[in-house]
């Protein structure tokens, strides 16, 4: 499921790439010798009122030990360890990128801003900067103090042409404006105009100036092996090409005994093994090689999971409940098809789709139906939405009312037409769940014939919106973007997220007032009547989202009685993101004793309801 | 109907081949009942009698359930109706199929998971498969869909095979050259990759995937052909049609084709396995026929994935295959038997 996100994540930035970028191509261009950034020191002549939570509730367990290496796997192996330009967007990016500190943190428990690299924050009077006090104690991996200029830098960085990295560079220059360096370690990041949620544009992260030097057109060969000094806990330590990557705690590191960081980020090491089957990393598993393994989907964890190492209690299972913002899995329907112009067609293949059947008897009822397609965005999701129910006699309503009649063979019929679709979907694993769908919409008289396609035929049969009906998903953004999908600057064209050729003159004005609107109460309102919209046209019928994520762990993994945050999605595949988990050494060695004695544990299940 | 004598001696010796014959008159057999397939694996009844009125919905439109009083607008679940009649004592009764399962159909029960194992109570004979739909059923369906499919691929690869081969033996010289030349690069084609290939760009439907199969497999048959018309058009006979002024069409087709059938027929049942084989594959593969067409690969692929869990699923699926291919290897093991021109013809 993550690994699907992260495609699906790969892809939505892909497709910003290619509808954004393009037409800034001077902006492309910029370069340090055309536009000299200043990284001389400036005075600080606003008062500014400096901010800094230290007293947010911490996850971390006092419990927790240092030492141990952690075994964990990747499927491929990684083109190139750089975090930008070409091949750098890979499976593997996360386990360096999470090494690298931003300016803040984020709790997303209490939605608080948190110190990272700066101990202090405040807000400009203009509505476009924020000013930041350096931590004067950290410090890259090599021994080099984080200094402004490496964050004045992270703009000449990344306006490089030399970086290979359009999108990068396109960001970096329409959405930052500057970076300024003042005296005492101040430091300030201006915008490009005002936003809402400014913070999230100005967190920026540092780039080692006196690493990468003055950038030439042989960056992406000559640092695609090279490792990046970091500023977080842990830094690659060794790698075999094809095979593996291992990373070291680093002993001294800098934040280790600050608040937030205490008794985080314990394991010593943590080994990222090349296995490039799935069926075959379990065996790993199984055999102890790896510490944990994802079983979020129910073949994992109700027909895998099961057998000696479980009942003899060696392994035991976690289920954790989280809170998140939900990807917008669901049917997509394209406007454009000549039977979906009429709405009352819409909502009754709306009220076709059984989706209680569906999560009944293929997702074992584990599942839970979306409501609206923004779900999980706090006040900003519109709570009153409810998705259509199947519903056979609504379905008639509907269609009658449209003057459709059912014909011989059950389908509804209109002067000649029938009401057959197609659904188009990318994924093999999702064909027992449309099969459902299939035989269930018959009986309500609606005929979907499926059409499963390999996944980047599918995506690009939608991006050109030759689709009648997309089953997908897009992965979540901080803040509703309804933009992208519903805008109709977006629709009737290819290489948009508007797949849905959504356009109305209504949606857009909320829209475009959503998105220009500096003020966080009349977003929401915004947000909820755009959603409420989107409910109304029918266009997406929502279905499923998994509001949990499950692992089987080797006993001597521990980890705090609430294991993450409410949005932690992963608990054990990023030692360097949460970090709270350890390794009982004792407890590993009494296991493998055990094993061999053949003695036994009690079996272990920990369910987790805390942000259900 | 005037038998020539020596297709009588053929088919005498075909049916003293016993295993081949028989081979033969059960895949027939197979093969019909395949055609009923709707009257032996379906979720329609064969017959039913309520409320003195009989009704056969085996073929034809649907009958929605409320002509039964169960109060709903789509089909009737016959095994509902069935159950329902016993139950409340009604005058009527339902006759169902052998297997009561369409194999689209997915029979979910409550709080169990499929693939469900092969019940005998359930009438699922060979067991569900993982979305719940009848194996069986599904095999039955599968097998008329990939015999009909390589017996389509057959007629359409004989056909162009047959004439370019014949041509190139009849004409020879340059035309000859040419062609073999073309065919020798032709069939250096990966023709597996091509598929692949051409099914991930656009979707496949089982007409396309006919003409793609053809497209790589019709040379086969050329290079036999060019043979055997090469030796035929010396023969006296072939002279005597061209000296009354045949055209080479009517030579080729009227005097040589006949007697070189032999050559042709024994080819058939192999050809047809392989068919049905490719087609297997590509479905295991994935880059077959589209779900949820029932097929046998399909099958095969779900019994990968679940062996451990549901041998049922793969044993069918390898049984029913190992099943057909040996049957018609059978066949053609005797086909080849029966016309083998040292028996029955004699060399001036």
């Amino acid at each position: 499921m993550n690994r699907l996100k992260l495609v699906f994540s790969m892809i939505l930035l892909l497709a910003v790439v290619s509808c954004g970028g393009g037409k800034d191509d001077q902006s492309g261009t910029t370069s340090s010798q055309k536009f000299k950034l200043d990284y001389s020191t400036h005075k600080l002549t606003e008062k500014l009122k400096w901010i800094t939570n230290n007293n947010e509730p911490l996850i971390a367990s006092s419990k927790a030990v240092k030492g141990g290496t952690f075994n964990s796997y990747i499927q491929t192996f990684p083109l190139t360890f750089r975090v930008v330009g070409p091949d750098s967007n890979n499976f593997t990016r996360s386990y360096f990128l999470n090494n690298h500190m931003s300016l803040m943190g984020y709790q997303p428990n209490t939605d608080k801003l948190l110190p990272e690299l700066a101990t202090h924050w405040a807000y400009g009077k203009d509505g476009k900067t924020m000013y930041f006090k350096l931590d004067k104690n950290a410090k890259w991996s090599d021994g080099k103090p984080v200094t402004a200029d490496d964050f004045i830098y992270t703009l000449e960085f990344m306006r490089s042409p030399h970086i290979k990295a359009p999108w990068y560079n396109d960001y970096y220059t329409r959405e930052i404006a500057s970076v300024k360096k003042y005296e005492d370690g101040v430091m300030s990041v201006t915008a490009s105009k005002k936003i809402p949620d400014l913070w999230l544009t100005l967190n920026i992260a540092p780039t080692p100036k006196h690493f990468y030097g003055e950038l030439n057109e042989n960056f992406v060969k000559d640092f695609n092996w090279k490792t990046e000094p970091n500023t977080g806990p842990y830094i690659l330590k060794e790698f075999s090409k094809g095979k593996y990557l291992l990373f070291e705690r680093k002993k001294d590191w800098w934040a280790r005994d600050y608040r937030y960081f205490k008794n985080r980020y314990n394991v010593d090491y943590f080994r990222l093994t090349v296995i490039r089957d799935v069926n075959v990393a379990y065996e790993y598993f199984k055999k102890g090689k790896l510490d944990t393994f994802a079983a979020t989907r129910p073949s994992v964890w109700h027909e895998k999971a099961n057998g000696e190492i479980f009942d003899k209690g060696y392994v035991e299972k976690l289920w954790f409940y989280n809170d998140d913002r939900r990807p917008t899995w669901g049917l997509y329907l394209n406007l454009d098809r000549e039977i979906f112009k009429d709405r009352n067609l819409r909502y009754a293949l709306a009220h076709s789709i059984n989706f209680n059947k569906l999560n009944k008897q293929i997702l074992r009822n584990e599942a839970e139906r979306l409501n609206t397609f923004y779900t999980g965005y706090g006040k900003y999701s519109n709570k009153r939405i409810r998705a259509r129910e199947y519903d056979l006699k609504k379905v008639a309503k509907y269609m009658t009312t449209s003057g459709w009649k059912r014909g011989a063979d059950g389908i509804w019929e209109k002067g000649g037409k029938r009401f057959s679709v197609t659904l188009t979907y990318g994924q093999s694993l999702f064909t027992p769940r449309v099969v459902v769908l299939k035989e269930e919409s018959k009986k309500a008289g609606v005929e979907l014939n499926l059409e499963l396609l390999d996944a980047s035929t599918s995506y690009k049969k939608v991006m050109e919106k030759k689709h009648d009906i997309a089953y997908m998903g897009w992965s979540t953004s901080f803040r509703p973007a309804p933009w992208q999908s519903f805008h109709s600057a977006n629709a009737h064209k290819s290489q948009t997220n508007n797949i849905n050729n959504m356009d109305d003159p209504a949606m857009d004005n909320l829209i475009n007032r959503y998105r220009n609107s500096g003020s966080e109460k009349e977003r929401i309102i915004l947000s909820h009547k755009i959603q409420d919209m989107i409910h109304e046209s029918g266009a997406w019928i929502p279905l499923e989202m998994v509001n949990f994520s499950r692992s089987l762990h080797w006993r001597w993994i521990k980890y705090p009685d609430i294991p993450g945050y409410k949005t932690s999605s992963d608990i054990f595949s990023y030692p360097a993101a949460g970090g709270f988990f350890w390794i009982d050494k004792d407890m590993k060695e009494q296991t493998i004793d055990a094993m061999k004695s053949d003695k036994t544990f009690k079996p272990v299940t920990r369910i987790v309801k805390k942000y259900k | 109907m005037r038998i020539n004598p020596l297709t009588r001696d053929r088919i005498k010796k075909f049916k003293k081949m016993k295993r081949g014959y028989y081979s033969f008159i059960l895949l027939a057999v197979l093969v019909v009942v395949s055609l009923f397939a709707e009257c032996i694996a379906n979720s329609r009844a064969l017959l039913v009698y309520f409320d003195g009125k009989i009704y056969m919905p085996t073929y034809g439109d649907i009958i929605p359930g409320k002509t039964f009083g169960l109060g709903y607008d789509y089909e009737t679940n016959y095994r509902d109706l069935k159950i329902k009649i016993n139950d409340e004592k009604l005058n009527g009764f339902v006759i169902m199929p052998l297997i009561p399962y369409n194999p689209y159909e997915n029979d979910f029960k409550e709080g169990k998971y499929p693939p469900f194992p092969p019940s005998l109570t359930e009438k699922h004979y060979l067991g569900t498969d993982k979305t719940g739909r009848d194996i069986a059923a599904r095999l039955l369906y599968g097998f008329r869909i990939a015999f009909f499919f390589s017996i389509a691929l057959m007629i359409m690869t004989y056909s162009v095979g047959i004439s370019v081969g014949s041509a190139m033996g009849y004409f020879g010289g340059r035309f000859d050259l040419y062609f073999q030349r073309i065919i020798e690069i032709w069939s250096n084609i990966p023709s597996l990759y091509v598929i692949i290939i051409i099914s991930s760009i656009v979707i496949p439907n089982a007409l396309l995937l006919l003409l793609v199969m053809f497209f790589f497999d019709w040379t086969k048959m050329t290079w036999y052909m060019r043979t055997a018309v090469y030796k035929e058009r010396e023969k006296e006979y072939v002279l005597a049609a061209r000296s009354i002024g045949a055209s080479d069409r009517r030579v080729i087709f009227r005097h040589i084709l006949p007697n070189t059938v032999s050559i042709i027929i024994t080819f058939v049942p192999f050809s047809i396995a392989g068919g049905i084989s490719s087609l297997t594959a590509l479905d295991y593969l994935g880059f077959g026929l589209r779900p949820p067409t029932p097929s046998w690969g399909n099958i095969l692929s779900e019994g990968y994935e679940h062996f451990s869990a549901a041998p049922w699923i793969g044993i069918s699926a390898i049984a029913a295959l190992v099943i057909i291919l040996t049957m018609v290897t059978f066949i053609g093991e005797a086909v080849r038997e029966s016309f083998d021109p040292k028996l029955f013809t004699t060399y001036e």
